[in-house]
């Protein structure tokens, strides 16, 4: 579960992020839209601890990632807007270095990098230095980075630009595989057909203020009216 | 003209921008910066003008004499502004993601190494060329010269001095990466090593200052007199020997013989920076290109250096977080040519220091000698420690690069982080200090209680050093910059190093009377009293608590900012 309780990020006089609250129930796929500059990179900083909010709270499974971050930082994985990875190591030395830190013993994480290799076909570079990686390499390598410690909860930055289409679609399938073993997931991004096509829940950001929320269910679904909708309100 | 204008217009700007923020922080940071640059800045101008008035009114050592050991400085001091140029230069004008950038619009390519020369220029050179005006200061205040000189000798002749130094980088750098292409980085780094070091033997071999002091020395007392047909003739044709005739004619009234000199390098200056973009025009798009081939050909086709136990996957020596830690930087440091080449020169600097030490005659009857002697080789200690500290410790957390997010969304303690960095920087340098103190001491004086509390007060500068470089680079972090020599180049860096020099200052002062007293009551009373070394000792353990203290306090604060 996912919880921002009243936060606000304040940059000097400039007011990021404007006094959010949001609740995201186990399982469920949330998708935060939103202009450039509305806010969105930087919710999610703050979810994932890379800032500290001015004021409010944000918790992910109940740990409050500011003051109780470990917990917290145990249960999620993490994909950044930008896929930067250390250029002298190879895409298996880092993996090996992200489950370190995550604290698994590296007989697990080689079993668990076997079954990522499949899941996103990176078999043929893994063990290229990541200063030769294209951006779509990169992001695959930093999607599986992600899930290499089966987290409960993925918090994802623009999770498919740069991606070509049949690595996209690896994506999405694997994001929709993860919505229905329970995961929940908090994932930002322009993409509007991915998000009618995936998510269940969407909140629209603007100036650093949630300006719009809705639900796609069976019974109400999108429908391609998500464009107008996000057109209309963020004119 | 006008994209060249233009893209200096931004560069300004921006810079600009970035030191005059208005908020506290930029604030606070710039008051500190202009008092300890100034600080330093002064100290360097009475250290500059006491050392003129002692070699000349006590040492006597005449005006040709001062002049050809400033000649030797000056070379010294050339060479670091080249090699400062060089290594700064190949980030600069190679690597950069500007000059990737520069290249895709409609901007020549000698303009965009004229852009990237002069950033660069400012960039690597402000620290000595702050450092020199006030050595130029100092040495002018003491012959009382008007303020006109000083204007006309940093402007025409030290700018151009420097920029001669900054030229010949530019144009070597350009010639040797169109050469690495065909011979490998590794290769053409052990080659520019090796000219260097034989240059500057070959240089100390030519001038041989014991030669020309016994030869000069022989006049005395007429040592004012010139004595230019002892100068070797190879050095007449070096830009150092040209400023330093200068500065003798000058001071001496002499113009006539003075301006021949200024002119050389003016003109020299000019001849350089006109072949430099001619050869700019022809070779740098090529040589650019031929690094960026070189770069993107690296990797796949080398096996690399292996060493199963440091592998990731195979078992682990620490809890996983350590072990991973450890791993990866171990990793990234081999991977780096410009890490591990920088730390076998300095190595090599301290073996050549050692031996040196080994071969002087330092063992000496006057008291107040030795405890000089033994005072200028602890310093020394201290200096290649602080020097080694801000090369690879002041880096270590910007060296978390971009790629800072992995740790940062991990279940990984910040303060763990802090304490990983600082165990595995600490061990090494302890490691190094106690070396050195320990074989340059027993050297020169082969007694227990001094040898011991010279190593005591080794490991607490080591200490101290490494806490106030993990701190302050902690606290100027620069995750965007990949290149470690320019993190360890930046105006934090030479901040911190400026405060280093003023912890080693206080730790001389500390020693310098409980010292002399020891070396009295040892060698005129032939019994050592050590009472006189734990006071000392005591005290720079508190010192060096203390700012261990406050470094660390200030690097577990700031490790935590926003990324």
């Amino acid at each position: 579960m996912i919880e921002l309780k009243n936060v606000t990020k304040k940059f000097g006089s400039l007011v990021a992020v404007n006094d959010i609250s949001l609740r995201i129930e186990p399982g469920q796929f949330f998708g935060f839209l939103g202009p450039n500059g509305a806010g969105k990179t930087t919710t999610i900083k703050l979810l994932t601890g890379l800032y500290e909010p001015t004021s409010g709270t944000c918790l992910i499974n109940g740990h409050d990632v500011h003051w109780d971050p470990l917990p917290a930082k145990r249960s999620f994985g993490y994909v950044p807007d930008q896929p930067y990875l250390y250029d002298k190591l190879t895409g298996r030395e880092f993996l090996y270095f992200v489950g370190g830190l995550f604290n698994m013993p590296s007989d697990v994480v080689k079993q668990k990098i076997e079954s990522l290799i499949d899941v996103f076909e990176i078999g043929h570079f893994i063990d290229k230095r990541a200063e030769e990686y294209s951006q779509g390499m990169r992001q695959r390598m930093v999607l599986s980075a992600a899930l290499l410690h089966d987290p409960k909860v993925l918090i994802i930055d623009e999770p498919v630009v740069g991606l070509d289409p049949r690595s996209a679609r690896v994506v999405k399938d694997t994001l929709k595989l993860k919505t229905r073993e329970g995961v929940t997931i908090f994932m930002s991004t322009h993409l509007l057909e991915i998000v009618e096509e995936l998510c269940d829940r969407i909140a629209i950001i603007k100036d650093g203020r949630i300006i719009h929320e809705e639900v796609q269910s069976e019974s109400r679904k999108f429908d391609g009216q998500l464009e107008n909708i996000f057109l209309e309100l963020t004119k | 003209m006008r994209e060249l204008l233009l893209v200096l217009n931004v560069k300004a700007a921006s810079f600009l921008k970035q030191v005059f923020r208005l908020n506290w922080q930029t604030f606070f940071k710039n008051l500190s910066s202009v008092l300890i640059f100034g600080g330093f800045a002064v100290a360097m101008f009475f250290f500059s003008r006491s050392v003129t008035a002692y070699l000349l009114e006590q040492a006597h050592i005449g005006q040709f004499l001062f002049h050809r050991f400033l000649s030797m400085l000056l070379y010294v001091f050339f060479i670091t502004v080249n090699l400062g140029n060089m290594i700064v230069c190949y980030a600069t004008l190679y690597r950069s993601q500007e000059v990737s950038f520069l290249m895709s619009m409609p901007i020549s390519h000698a303009k965009i190494f004229l852009i990237k020369f002069v950033d660069n220029f400012f960039y690597s050179s402000s620290t000595l060329a702050l450092m020199g005006f006030s050595v130029l200061l100092g040495y002018g205040s003491y012959f009382d010269l008007p303020w006109y000189y000083y204007f006309f000798t940093v402007f025409f002749v030290f700018l151009p001095f420097m920029l001669i130094a900054g030229v010949v980088a530019v144009i070597v750098l350009m010639a040797l990466i169109k050469v690495a292409s065909r011979i490998g980085v590794r290769w053409l780094l052990a080659i520019i090593t090796t000219v260097y070091l034989s240059v500057t033997y070959v240089y100390f071999r030519i001038t041989n200052p014991v030669q020309l002091v016994q030869e000069v020395m022989k006049h005395y007392p007429n040592v004012n007199e010139y004595f230019g047909y002892l100068d070797p003739p190879l050095v007449q044709y070096l830009p150092n020997h040209w400023v330093a005739e200068f500065l003798y004619w000058s001071v001496n009234g002499n113009y006539d013989r003075a301006i021949p000199y200024f002119s050389l390098l003016f003109l020299t200056m000019l001849a350089l920076v006109v072949a430099a973009g001619l050869i700019a025009r022809r070779f740098y798009y090529e040589s650019w290109l031929a690094a960026s081939d070189a770069r993107a050909m690296s990797g796949p086709k080398r096996r690399g250096f292996r060493l199963r136990f440091m592998e990731f996957g195979t078992s682990a020596l620490f809890k996983p977080q350590t072990d991973v830690l450890l791993k990866r930087d171990f990793w990234l440091f081999i991977r780096e040519p410009s890490q591990w080449l920088h730390l076998m020169l300095l190595l090599l600097l301290l073996m050549v220091f050692l031996v040196s030490v080994g071969s002087l005659e330092l063992n000496l009857t006057q008291p107040s000698m030795q405890a000089v002697a033994f005072l200028v080789v602890f310093l020394f200690n201290g200096f290649l420690v602080a020097s080694i500290s801000l090369r690879f410790v002041f880096p270590a957390v910007s060296l978390e690069s971009d790629s800072f997010w992995s740790v940062r969304a991990s279940p990984m303690s910040l303060k763990k982080l802090y304490w990983h960095k600082f165990i595995f920087s600490f061990a090494p340098l302890l490691l190094v200090a106690e070396i050195l103190t320990i074989a340059s001491v027993s050297m020169m004086r082969d007694t227990p209680e001094l040898v011991a509390a010279a190593a005591v007060c080794s490991a607490f500068v080591a200490l101290a050093l490494t806490s106030l470089n993990l701190g302050a680079g902690t606290y100027f972090a620069v995750f965007k910059e990949k290149n470690p020599i320019r993190v360890a180049s930046s105006q934090g860096a030479s901040l911190t190093f400026l405060v280093s020099m003023v912890y080693l200052g206080l730790v001389v002062t500390i020693l310098v009377v409980p010292l002399s007293r020891y070396f009295e009551s040892l060698i005129l009373r032939g019994s050592s009293q050590s009472a006189w070394l734990f006071g000392p000792t005591a005290v720079i353990a508190m010192l060096s608590i203390l700012v261990f203290t406050l470094s660390t306090t200030i690097g577990l604060k700031v490790i935590k900012r926003d990324y």
